[in-house]
């Protein structure tokens, strides 16, 4: 187990080396990423300089809800997005079939040795918006409220590693899964708005099946001390749960699909 | 010319094999305008009208801004540009009767043409038959936006190549992408339209040419303009396809020299 754990440290370390290697082009890459959110994050802003609210959130509480739902992503995605959104190239084209063969379990291979810095603007644009947000809002600060506060970021960042792992699962059994993260994309960006400003069923959604609401708006209502709706007083608990609960499921999901997997090469 | 409605229809096929992407694409789609209604309803909760502006005019807006005249895929075109130069595909390209530029827009077309028609059309359909939308204000309103549609797709498209091309020099067209789309996002109308913006920002972005995107068609559309003014918009918007186009020919003659082709 040390020796695993260490492997894929020095993965890490080698990736990281290499991206290093050119630096500019990085800076540039997080530069051109956070102006990339900033520009939907001005348009969100625009709207509520003109309308004061959008379903009763003011700006500063919208600016806490896009830091966190920022910076809960890129903590997650630094380690899935672009390492298994190449799954179905990667099935396809028999890669997967040589990952199998070597002694180190693939999907951490694969998560390790493609570590991702390229996060940097994303991160420092979500915790910009976080640290800029706090001072202005009422937010009763206790430990269990910190706590609540650190231990959501990571349970989103685990929702996103879980849902990005789930989806590149697909390819082992359908050959394809690249256009079912054009459908996850769909509903992240759903889940950068107060969920209540939606249709019941799509609420639902958001809390159940697709469950990205706890990404921000769950814990984010809690800390503002916001009612949220189909969770009431259980949804710190939830916020905190649907980490860990989606590990679980991606976990059996990617067994489930390694399973069935008779490859894909030619 | 026939070289370039060739590829267009090429480019119209090659989607057409992809079934389950466009089904994936139709149902992204639905959620996202579901999403932009959602957020134009809750704010007018409570406000009758904006500017003039009502709840309904707002959804047309969602609808058709964000379907027709929507401009998130362009930033594909500067991902294509980058890859091309990346794997060194663009030395074959040098060798084709189709100058690249011209060669890209006609792919570019094929593929919006079949968004319009597979995506865009069902999905306005479906949203328009829960939410309602709105007909254009009069029928010359109506005829003067088809011309602004052509002006829309112009300006996307060349500003896409544009930046795309400038991939030759910069050698990172994924941090280029992301610079259009972050400018594209507020500068184009496509989220929020313009007449909400503070007065120093709507008098920038009225003059760029990434208000002719989503904005001035959408604000003729719905006749927040008389004919006269809308007419002249639409000069002006061809003006700056002109530059655009001036300015796509004149980075790709340039582009051409930075060219050097490795092994044979």
């Amino acid at each position: 187990m040390r020796e695993t754990l260490s492997l894929l440290f020095y993965l890490m370390r080698l990736r990281v080396r290499t991206r290093l290697e050119f630096r500019a082009s990085l800076v540039i890459a997080w530069a051109a990423q956070a102006f990339g959110y900033a520009g939907v994050f001005t348009s969100i802003w625009l709207i509520l300089t003109r309308f004061e609210n959008i379903g009763g959130w003011t700006w500063p509480q919208m600016a806490l809800l896009l830091g966190f739902h920022t910076l809960g992503y890129a903590l997650g995605a630094c380690f899935t997005l672009v390492q298994l959104r190449r799954m179905e190239e990667i099935v396809l084209g028999g890669e997967f079939d040589t990952l199998l063969v070597r002694p180190l379990n693939p999907w951490a291979y694969l998560v390790f040795s493609g570590f991702n810095i390229e996060y940097g603007g994303h991160i420092l644009l979500g915790a910009g918006l976080i640290l800029w947000a706090l001072p202005q809002l009422a937010v009763h600060w206790t430990v269990g409220t910190s706590l609540l506060m650190v231990g959501s970021l990571l349970s989103a960042a685990l929702i996103t590693a879980s849902l990005i792992t789930i989806i590149s699962a697909c390819a082992m059994v359908l050959g394809r899964a690249r256009y079912l993260f054009g459908i996850y994309f769909d509903f992240w960006e759903l889940s950068r708005y107060p969920a209540s400003i939606f249709a019941g069923p799509f609420q639902i959604a958001l809390l159940s099946i697709m469950p990205l609401g706890y990404m921000a708006y769950v814990p984010v209502s809690v800390l503002l001390g916001r009612t949220v709706p189909y969770l009431g007083s259980a949804a710190g608990l939830a916020a905190l749960a649907a980490g860990p609960l989606s590990v679980a499921a991606a976990f059996f999901f990617w067994r489930f699909c390694l399973r069935r997997y008779q490859g894909g090469g030619g | 010319m026939s070289a370039f409605l060739a590829l267009i229809r090429a480019a119209f096929q090659r989607e057409l094999e992809h079934r389950s992407r466009s089904i994936a694409r139709i149902f992204g789609t639905l959620v996202d305008i579901l999403a932009r209604i959602s957020i134009w309803q809750a704010v007018f909760a409570g406000h009758g009208s904006m500017n003039g502006i009502t709840l309904s005019q707002m959804i047309t807006y969602a609808l058709i801004g964000g379907t027709i005249l929507s401009s998130w895929d362009a930033t594909m075109i500067v991902r294509e540009v980058g890859g091309t130069i990346r794997t060194g595909a663009i030395g074959s390209t040098l060798l084709r009767p189709v100058a690249y530029p011209v060669m890209l827009l006609a792919e570019q077309l094929g593929s919006r043409f079949f968004d319009w028609l597979m995506t865009s059309l069902p999905v306005i359909l479906i949203m328009g038959l829960i939410y309602g939308v709105q007909p254009p204000a009069s029928l010359g309103h109506g005829l003067l936006f088809l011309g602004f549609l052509v002006v829309s797709l112009a300006v996307l498209m060349l500003s896409g190549i544009l930046i795309g091309l400038f991939s030759f020099w910069v050698f990172d067209a994924h941090s280029l992408e992301w610079f259009m789309r972050g400018i594209l996002a507020v500068l184009s109308g496509g989220l929020v339209p313009i007449w909400f913006f503070p007065k120093g920002l709507a008098e920038v972005a009225h003059v760029l040419p990434f208000s002719w995107i989503t904005y001035h068609p959408m604000a003729v559309y719905l006749g927040e303009r008389d004919l006269a003014a809308s007419s002249l918009t639409l000069l002006a918007g061809g003006a700056w396809v002109l530059v655009l186009a001036g300015a796509v020919s004149f980075v790709w003659s340039r582009a051409c020299g930075q060219v050097v082709v490795q092994g044979g």
